[in-house]
């Protein structure tokens, strides 16, 4: 059977087609200004490059923070249920699970089948985001994909703002013009974020195994700091900016399973 | 000489008439265009709303029947007495022949007028209240002779200092210890002065037979409350929406019509149980909301959320003295003197208030008592603990009902809230999120 | 023959009377806040009547006893407890004094008070020839007592004792004439109940100390030998102050049974008594009480030694494990209202303080007002025994 989903983030636009519960195809887009038309053409592409036609797929569920744009679907689901559903998919003994998004964070417990039992989002506070990662970059004058390595070479971390990690910003300036290193600038970044999602976990309560999701979780340094910071191991998925919308898609399956 | 006479109001701005009516026209078409949504949205989602609660829709729309009705009377000699907080002795009122009725403030676009006096920190209740008042807004408050104001939480207490410049207030001070001796004395000194403020007001002395009846009518009101919140203890018959808005009502219509019209509603809806005309799927998870108060009509936005989402919870209950607390509690009445009646009314209304502005050695036990009371009674799968920001109380008394609804198992969720529009796709994510936990256990 | 259908008809109608009485006022009173209140009048009424029986059908002629003197014999009930000889009848911890003829029980202070003449053997006593030795008698009342007590509590109090309906009679008059009743400060009010038990333990001292030659054989105080001064006229200690004994008396003459110029004239000169049985510090007392039973409520309930005897046998380890009648409360139902603190006579503040559980007190008459005022569902409850038999309903429905 086929299902897909869609995961209609505030930044980008993933689909996932699942066949018989294993991805076959997987799309990211950024979202624009028209992100229904966005996943529409999103959609036709993961459809080409799984090599099927609309009607092959049988029941489509939206996710993400504009689920209801979503081209399509037939059902929706929330981000957090998605997500659950994911974590367990990919590591059958995760339990708690984070997910990391352009401007929210989501820290969510569940059970061994995927079901809800708890859950936290933070979409107050910016350095537990996304875009809080890019910004930094761009301070840094650093590419996104090579500030993580970068990272893991420092020996220490910088001191950065502890209250507002926005302020951290011009921070980050004034540590430059200093000269100071800048693996230690950058470690500094992550640990800081870290520090804002691992207490967020904490009121959640931490149960192994933890599994992180969402873009950023590709990113190393933020994982190493991450690990750090909440003392256990954390697992991170094979592409893990698609976990929502698979989760999205196996619900799918199982909706048309009932 | 301090020369404060000199400066004039307290608090309030001049601002020029025609600034005055646009906001006022502007804020009163979208009150009125958001209160006919609201009730669209009900009727939306179950399509055999009972027959009844048409007359409550005419009664929710601020500018409708209802002000036509306190505006005659007062033409033709009755003096309109408005509070805030539930705290008021409406039995009192009604014994003298004036009109009670309630002033607070539920519109989102008052609350940035408000903020060219107070900070934006302060509760949006109060900003609302004073936005409404700069600009002539709200047609109860317009309306009333005098304004009782009772001095329960810190924003409550100024609102009253900053109405007064437009607006006689009169001032009751609940001790926030209700059960040491000294409170009662002091409650009691307080209801009675505010006694003799309203016989001088309306010059009608409170006589026993009136005071009798006032009372008599306000229980036959309880009983009609309590008989449709009973009804709401099984399936689902009425949408939780629907009871919100009937007790809601309570505060503003004419008590002798609203009770006629409650019972007839729930005849009508024990009618439905026989005929097992659910409004929603009995499996349907049962939501609880307590915390800060939820005014009409831009407020509906939680509850919108949540008996429309996917999926769909059903408001079974609530610990909201917008709604499930109004009328909960009757006067009881041993010996139909003056006396007894009054102090009656006096312990009904401090000592039955489970508003976190009370404390004693034990803690709000009160409100903790009265939500466990309804978890089992109402069958309530989760409860939403709604907070706006700059309620301190409700939001430091947070970690003790979690500790405690933890120990009984029953998931409670944190929402606090603004009195905006933007965040509601926000709380979308969350509420669609946390009934999805309820379905799942339910499931199990 | 025809005496014994004469007599079962008797009995039939009698217990028909009262059944039809409390099915009257369950069924007919419509008004929750009022039923158990009207019930309990009822039960007053009838238990006046029992108490009194021999006043109420002695004239009648219906008694089999026939009358000697001025008044009516006694029609004593009890008067063999489990075979042993018991003369004055069954002792019951309420006010159904002793003194007045044509009674059917016993109050037991005066048994406690009396029956130490004579204390080891059998032999005479005030007037009466005793069959039994004082030890046995005082054993079967202080026996009875604790049953009494631990059975039913100060149910005595709010539904049978004479006295507690004279005073609910006070409180109607007040009620009529609208006037407002006070309350006593909850310091003065525990002091009250303290004082009841002093009041016991003086009744008990000043029992020994005239009663002492009978016990240890030597007379403390000059007056208390036999037939001396003391134990001519002041006997029964208590009873020279209690209250009911002067009530007894329009009891007695209203029916016609007692000459009042007969009770007025029989005194012997003493300047305290003025009556037959009646003293004036009886009278005095009974002024006060009445007054504060007009200001107050349920006033002599309050410092009762009665109530205190009760108490000591029904609230007290061990005997609170033991006690049948008890009042609960459910925790979470309670909204801390305060009807049921303000609408108790007697002043009880625990069923208002306690969260939760069982808030039996001593100070409560078990009147069941508090219960049938609270307006929450299966809030307060009465059990018998474990089983609920009554428990707070939303008095809302059914009430006009």
């Amino acid at each position: 059977m086929i299902t897909a989903g869609i995961d209609m983030g505030t930044q980008s636009i993933k689909i996932a087609i699942l066949k018989d519960n294993e991805p076959i195809s997987q799309v990211l887009v950024s979202s624009g200004f028209e992100p229904t038309k966005a996943a529409e053409q999103a959609f036709e592409e993961a459809l080409r490059k799984a090599q099927l036609s609309r009607n092959n797929v049988k029941h489509i569920t939206a996710t993400g923070a504009a689920a209801e744009l979503a081209p399509y679907s037939d059902s929706t689901i929330s981000v957090i249920g998605a997500d659950a559903r994911a974590g367990v998919y990919s590591f059958s003994t995760a339990r708690t699970l984070i997910d990391i998004g352009a401007e929210e964070a989501r820290a969510v417990r569940c059970d061994e089948k995927g079901k809800l039992l708890n859950f936290v989002i933070n979409e107050r506070c910016a350095a537990g985001a996304g875009t809080f990662i890019e910004a930094m970059a761009r301070a840094l004058e650093l590419k996104l994909e090579d500030m993580g390595p970068l990272s893991l070479k420092a020996e220490k971390a910088s001191q950065i703002n502890a209250t507002c990690v926005i302020f951290g910003e011009s921070d980050v300036v004034t540590l430059i013009h200093r000269q100071e290193p800048k693996p230690e600038i950058a470690r500094a970044i992550y640990d800081a974020m870290a520090e804002r999602i691992s207490s967020m976990v904490y009121r959640l309560g931490v149960n192994p195994d933890v599994v992180l999701v969402g873009g950023v979780a590709k990113d190393v340094g933020f994982v190493t700091s991450l690990k750090k910071k909440l003392g256990t191991n954390v697992l991170v998925p094979r592409d893990p900016e698609f976990a929502s919308a698979l989760g999205a898609a196996l619900i799918a399956a199982r909706r048309m399973e009932s | 000489m301090t020369g404060i006479d000199e400066i004039g109001m307290k608090y309030f701005l001049e601002i020029p008439q025609k600034e005055i009516e646009e906001i006022r026209d502007t804020i009163k078409a979208t009150s009125i265009k958001v209160t006919a949504e609201n009730i669209e949205r009900m009727k939306k989602t179950t399509p055999n709303r009972p027959e009844t609660m048409t007359y409550f829709d005419g009664i929710s729309d601020f500018f409708g029947q209802r002000e036509h009705e306190i505006r005659v009377a007062k033409e033709e000699g009755k003096k309109v007495i408005g509070y805030m907080c539930m705290f008021a002795p409406i039995e009192l009122i009604l014994a003298a022949d004036a009109i009670p009725v309630q002033v607070n403030s539920g519109w989102f676009d008052a609350t940035k007028l408000g903020d060219r006096i107070v900070p934006v920190e302060v509760c949006p209740i109060i900003r609302s209240t004073i936005g409404a008042k700069m600009v002539g807004l709200s047609p109860y408050l317009e309306l009333s002779d005098t304004i009782i104001n009772t001095l329960t939480c810190d924003g409550m207490t100024k609102l009253g200092e900053i109405l007064s410049d437009h607006k006689p207030i009169w001032t009751m001070c609940p001790p926030r210890v209700k059960d040491s001796p000294q409170s009662m004395v002091l409650w009691r000194e307080e209801l009675k002065t505010v006694k003799q403020k309203i016989e001088d007001l309306t010059g009608n002395k409170i006589t026993e037979k009136e005071f009798r009846s006032a009372i008599e009518l306000r229980q036959r009101a309880t009983k009609a409350f309590r008989r449709l919140q009973d009804i709401r203890k099984g399936s689902p018959v009425i949408m939780g929406r629907d009871a919100m808005l009937v007790n809601q009502t309570s505060a503003w219509d004419d008590i002798k019509r609203w009770t006629q019209k409650t019972e007839e509603l729930c005849d009508e809806l024990e009618k439905r149980i026989q005929q097992k005309m659910w409004a929603y799927p009995p499996d349907t998870p049962r939501v609880m909301i307590t915390g800060t108060p939820m005014v009409w009509p831009d407020n509906w936005k939680l509850p919108n959320l949540i008996e429309e989402s996917n999926p769909q919870g059903v408001l079974v209950a609530d610990e909201l003295c917008s709604s499930d607390r109004l009328l909960y509690d009757p006067v009881g009445v041993d010996e139909w003197t003056m006396d007894d009646m009054f102090n009656a009314v006096a312990e009904r209304y401090l000592l039955t208030s489970t508003c976190p502005c009370f404390t004693s050695k034990d803690g709000n036990e009160d409100r903790i008592n009265w939500l466990l009371n309804r978890l089992k009674e109402f069958r309530v799968d989760g409860v939403i603990y709604h907070v706006v920001r700059g309620c301190m109380l409700y939001a430091m008394e947070y970690t003790r009902i979690k500790r405690i609804l933890d120990h009984r198992n029953v998931p409670v969720y944190y929402l606090d809230t603004e009195y905006t529009r933007e965040d509601v796709g926000q709380m979308k994510t969350r509420v669609e999120a946390f009934i999805e936990m309820l379905k799942a256990k339910v499931e199990i | 023959m025809m005496g014994i259908i004469a007599e079962m008809l008797q009995a039939i109608i009698a217990v028909g009377i009262v059944i039809a009485g409390i099915l009257a006022t369950i069924v007919g009173v419509k008004d929750r806040t009022k039923k158990i209140s009207c019930l309990r009048v009822f039960v007053q009424t009838i238990s006046l009547s029992i108490i009194f029986l021999g006043l109420i059908i002695g004239p009648f002629g219906l008694t089999k006893y026939p009358p000697i003197g001025n008044a009516p014999r006694d029609m004593l009930i009890g008067t063999s407890i489990l075979g042993a000889p018991f003369p004055d009848g069954l002792s019951v911890p309420t006010m159904a004094c002793y003194y007045p003829s044509g009674r059917t029980m016993t109050c037991v202070l005066w048994q406690i008070q009396s029956y130490i003449f004579p204390f080891w053997d059998a032999g005479k006593g005030w007037g009466v020839n005793y069959v039994s030795s004082g030890l046995e008698r005082l054993a079967i009342t202080f026996g009875l007592l604790m049953v009494m007590s631990i059975v039913l509590g100060r149910f005595f109090c709010g539904w049978i004792c004479p006295f507690g309906f004279y005073m609910d009679l006070i409180t109607r008059v007040r009620k009529i004439m609208k006037v407002r009743h006070r309350n006593l400060s909850e310091r003065l009010n525990e002091g009250l109940r303290q004082l009841r038990y002093l009041i016991i333990a003086a009744i008990l001292l000043l029992s020994f100390i005239f009663g002492a030659e009978a016990i240890v054989g030597i007379h403390l105080v000059s007056g208390t030998e036999y037939k001396g001064f003391i134990y001519q006229y002041f006997s029964a200690p208590f009873c020279q102050i209690c209250p009911m004994r002067p009530l007894c008396v329009p009891i007695e003459g209203a029916l016609g049974w007692m000459n009042l110029n007969y009770v007025f004239s029989q005194t012997t000169g003493q300047f305290y008594e003025i009556g037959y049985y009646v003293t004036s510090l009886n009278v005095l007392v009974l002024i006060l009480v009445t007054i504060g039973a007009f200001v107050l409520r349920r006033f002599w309930c309050r410092f009762c030694p009665l109530g205190g005897l009760i108490a000591v046998f029904n609230r007290f380890v061990p005997f609170k494990w033991a006690s049948v009648v008890r009042l609960y409360k459910e925790e979470e139902k309670c909204t801390k209202c305060g009807i049921c603190k303000r609408v108790c006579t007697p002043q009880v503040t625990e069923v208002y303080e306690e969260k939760g559980g069982d808030v039996t007190t001593s100070g409560c008459i078990l009147c069941f007002r508090c219960v049938e005022m609270c307006p929450y569902e299966d809030c307060l409850k009465i059990n018998v025994a474990g089983k609920t038999v009554f428990k707070s309903k939303n008095w809302l429905n059914l009430s006009k």
